[in-house]
């Protein structure tokens, strides 16, 4: 973590929360350091918002603590943690102005009124709508609703901000826009915050750190590149980017590393495992490197995994193609620059060759089961 | 040119409709300021005496007062209570909330004078006299459902986030929900009083069994004045009636709009 | 490290859920009293007041009103909501029509003279009626000046007295919930259907009527319902000489001090209106599954 000796901002512990039968978080740690943009990224359903909410004070955890700034507000109704939200459906009051929703929490606090009006004019200024305060909000467009919305949560200067799919309104391009100028926003002003979506790229761009939930449960929280090239599980390496994947049988392991043997014939890779074990060899697509020619010598060796095949498809995608190579009965998936793949054809045969760096053994689920 | 026909032949029935409806309501404005007592169009002169001899109309005032105090008083708490369970219904984890929701506006399918006869028997039997409360009782019962059924169909379509917003930035519950769940709601509730207000304002069926000799409710005396001597000065209070409803319809229409309330109020 | 591992079982139950409940028992409480208390406590005494004779139960009451004189009197009541209900049908129908193309200041007027009559009190209207339809009233006044009769026709106090005048006083609870439907109206609709080939007629009777036919049912109830019961129209506008079972009824409680016969009475006009809805509600339903 970044700061080891500065007390995380906020702190949850060993929270659990149920809906009846239904367990939607299981004993979850989280901690988020001062100035910090965690996101919690996940399918539907694997409790995002839940543990928002709870962060936020609109549920209670059954077992479990949260911290806020030091302080435990597991039990503090949200109106006294003061954190700020931004929803999904960023829920503007529709009966106040752009100023009077982002005045809305400073009146409440019972501040002066000039004093207000200058945080407003301030928060305003920030997002960039300064000359829309005295607009209805019905009367603004989505990207506009949703900065207002965040200008309302930053304007009563809050220890957290917590921002629920607060982009997925938007269209694509207003919404990259956004992530990139919220980004440099919260950066600005020191914010600490917690991100919440179900979109990879949004999470890479945009956290210091990425928690991938699933089932109630945060499988991993790292920094999105060691995230993205280190994935502890099975389940991150699929949920975040793309992979190509192996089944097979542990034959030799020793230092850190184990030789698989798989349908496609031995690969290494890193892991520790007892020789026996059932394991998913895995690696991104971009490190497989498509060789035309399978005569030549560039065969595995210690560093080097090799495996011959046939292309089946080339896919055109923009300034990267998608190449499907059939070795056996497996498929597995490569990515080459445009100007390479022009070069390949279905049918030719080729070679495939990653490092063996770059090559992870986890445990096979299915085995076990 | 069937299409054509039959648009044509849709404006033709509006514009009659329009007409038709518009008839009576222009007649009363124009006999209240007729010249004779025989409600001559005010063709040769006009005259607003009429108007000065409404006051003088037997029992006019104390039956004026008991109807305003009459609807105000079941409107406000009929907003009240319908409210309450509307947000039950909405919102609660309430058992049985279908039923309840079509329960409460149930007496809106009732004859009035059903009504008006089961709660004469009814407190009868329970020894129940007091006039003035018992119309109010009556009355809670005429109001209610025009604010259930508008406060259910506003909610409904009520964000709850927002209450939630608000208690993020600082609010206790219950100050959310004055200060978020109540204003945003304001259209709702304005056209729920406004429908309640004159349901019971204009009230004869029910009234006119709970009533006695000395209170009398202002339809029922004005009934009963025109059956006993229609004369101008009842075109002339008409008139005045007509023209409280249309300073209540501008209002709201400037407050929300009156097509909306033509979406919720059916 | 696994993606699934079973969630232990938890000892700790939340309490939110009940105490939620009760709040929304509590918030429903005061209306509920109310609905049972002031309205279904009434209604059952109505009814058990219908059939208590003095020696026990009793239907000599609707023996009453099964004579031919007052089945005269329910028929007088049927008759009145037929016409009004059909007549208020031809006339609102098509008008919700021009009333959902109207745009800007014309459908603020259209809607104004729709809202003020609604809006305004029984008693005026009818009062205008009188007004109106007397023989020195201004509808004579304007035949005879037009030359289309001679002398002065008896108009107050006849049936079309009275069918105009409930006609009027009804006809914006029929085009209210028609306009509702007809303005929701997708108008592509019509369109594809003439793409499929279908003339302006078959489009408007295969697509049109149906998607329209939850307002018809919910305004044809409504103003059955409003005119089956009216009792300050018929007073006004036909007195005695067109007795119906709301003026039956008031007059057994507020003249002929006659409870249990009005309290019979009263039971067969609500039966009569709660057919009504329940039999809306049904084509409602059925018409909304197609
Ligand atoms: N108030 C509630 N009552 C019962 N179950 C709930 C409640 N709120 C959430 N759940 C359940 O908890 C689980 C997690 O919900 P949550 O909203 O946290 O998911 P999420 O990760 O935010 O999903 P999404 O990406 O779809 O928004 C879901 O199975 C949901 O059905
Ligand atoms: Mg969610």
């Amino acid at each position: 973590m970044t700061a080891p000796d500065a007390p995380p901002h906020v702190a949850v512990r060993r929270v659990s929360k149920r809906y009846g039968p239904l367990t939607v978080l299981d004993r979850v740690d989280l901690t988020v350091d001062r100035g910090e943009l965690v996101t919690l990224l996940g399918p539907s359903g694997c409790g995002k918002t839940t543990l928002l909410r709870l962060v936020a004070g609109l549920a209670t955890p059954e077992e479990g603590t949260i911290a806020i700034a030091g302080r435990d507000v597991t039990r503090v109704p949200p109106h006294r943690r003061n954190v700020g939200v931004v929803f999904q459906s960023y829920a503007l009051f529709p009966h106040l102005t752009v100023a009077g929703n982002v005045a809305f929490g400073l009146s409440v606090r019972g501040r002066r009124r000039d004093e207000i009006d200058r945080a407003v004019a301030r928060t305003l200024s920030l997002v960039r709508l300064e000359h829309l305060g005295a607009r209805r909000v019905s009367a603004l467009s989505g990207g506009q609703q949703q900065r207002v919305a965040l200008a309302r949560a930053l304007a009563v200067e809050p220890e957290v901000l917590l921002f629920d799919e607060a982009l997925s309104a938007l269209d694509r391009n207003l919404r990259e826009e956004m992530q990139v100028e919220l980004r440099r926003l919260l950066r600005e002003i020191g914010a600490t915050a917690i991100f919440v979506t179900h979109d990879q790229d949004e999470a890479l761009t945009m956290s210091d750190r990425i928690a991938v939930m699933n089932g109630g449960r945060i499988e991993q929280l790292a920094d999105p590149k060691t995230l993205y090239e280190r994935p502890a599980t099975l389940f991150t390496l699929g949920f975040v980017g793309q992979s190509t994947r192996l089944r097979g049988t542990v034959a030799a392991a020793g230092d850190g590393m184990v030789a698989v043997d798989t349908p496609v014939g031995r690969v290494a890779a890193m892991g520790q495992f007892l020789a026996g074990s059932s394991v998913v060899v895995a690696t991104r697509p971009e490190h497989l490197r498509v060789v035309a020619d399978t005569v030549g010598h560039e065969g595995s060796d210690r560093a080097r995994n090799s495996v011959d095949g046939r292309i089946r498809a080339v896919i055109f995608q923009g300034s990267r193609s998608r190449i499907e190579v059939a070795a056996g009965d497996q498929v597995l998936l490569a990515e080459a620059p445009g100007r390479i793949a022009s070069a390949l054809n279905p049918g030719d045969a080729a070679r495939l060759v990653w490092p063996v760096a770059e090559t992870f053994a986890y445990p096979d689920p299915e085995a076990r089961a | 040119m069937t299409a054509r026909l039959a648009i044509g032949f849709a404006w033709l029935a509006a514009l009659a409709a329009v007409l038709f409806l518009a008839v009576p309501l222009l007649t009363v404005v124009a006999a209240s300021v007729s010249p004779t007592p025989v409600f001559d169009l005010p063709l040769e002169g006009a005259s607003l005496r009429w108007y000065a001899r409404i006051g003088r109309l037997d029992g006019f005032w104390p039956a004026l007062s008991l109807s305003l105090q009459i609807a105000l008083l079941s409107t406000a708490i009929a907003l009240v209570i319908g409210t309450l369970a509307a947000i039950a219904i909405v919102r609660g984890r309430l058992p049985g909330a279908e039923t309840l929701a079509t329960a409460l506006v149930s007496p809106l399918m009732m004859p009035g004078l059903v009504l008006g006869i089961a709660l004469l028997q009814y407190f009868r039997a329970v020894g129940f006299t007091a006039t003035w409360s018992a119309l109010l009782l009556a009355h809670l019962v005429v109001t209610l459902p025009y604010v259930a059924r508008t406060m259910i169909a506003g909610l409904a379509l009520f964000d709850f986030t927002l209450v939630e917003a608000a208690r993020t930035l600082g609010c206790t519950y219950a100050g959310a929900i004055l200060r978020v769940m109540v204003p945003a709601l304001a259209p709702s509730f304005l056209t729920a009083g406004l429908f309640s207000f004159l349901a019971s304002f204009d009230n004869y069926p029910v009234s006119i069994f709970l009533t006695d000799v000395r209170t009398k409710t202002l339809p029922i005396k004005m009934l009963q004045y025109i059956e006993e001597a229609p004369d101008p000065t009842l075109a002339a209070l008409s008139t005045l009636i007509l023209a409280a409803t249309v300073i209540l319809l501008v209002a709201s229409d400037r407050l929300i709009g009156l097509h909306r309330m033509a979406g919720t109020s059916e | 490290m696994t993606a699934t591992e079973l969630p232990a079982p938890s000892p700790v139950v939340s309490p939110a859920p009940d105490r939620e409940r009760w709040l929304a028992i509590g918030f429903a409480g005061p209306a509920t009293l109310v609905l049972v208390v002031l309205f279904a406590l009434p209604l059952a005494l109505l009814f058990t007041a219908s059939v208590a004779g003095p020696a026990g139960l009793t239907l000599s009451e609707y023996e009453k009103l099964a004579t031919p004189h007052y089945l005269g009197v329910i028929w007088n009541s049927l008759r009145l909501a037929l016409l009004t209900t059909g007549i208020a049908f031809l006339i609102g129908y098509p008008a919700s029509f021009a009333l959902a193309r109207a745009r800007g200041v014309l459908r603020s007027v259209m809607l104004a003279a729709l809202f003020l009559p609604l809006a305004a009190s029984v008693i005026v209207k009818a009062f205008a009626w009188t007004i109106l339809l007397r023989s020195d009233g201004l509808v004579n006044t304007v035949l005879i000046a037009l030359g289309i009769v001679d002398e002065p026709i008896r108009m107050i106090f006849t049936e079309t007295a009275l069918i105009v005048g409930a006609v009027n006083i009804f006809l914006p609870f029929m085009i209210l919930p028609i306009y509702a439907v007809v303005a929701q109206l997708d108008h592509r609709l019509v369109e594809a259907a003439a793409t499929l080939g279908a003339s302006p007629v078959v489009a408007f009777v295969r697509v049109v009527m149906p998607l329209t036919l939850p307002g018809i049912i919910a305004g044809v109830a409504l103003v059955f319902s409003l005119s089956v019961s009216a009792y300050v129209v018929p007073t006004l506008l036909i007195g005695e000489r067109y007795p119906t079972l709301s003026t039956t009824i008031a007059k057994a409680f507020l003249l002929a001090r006659q409870p249990g016969f009005g309290a019979a009475a009263g039971v067969v006009l609500l039966a009569i209106t709660l057919t009504a809805v329940a039999l809306s509600a049904r084509l409602g339903r059925s018409g909304g599954s197609r």
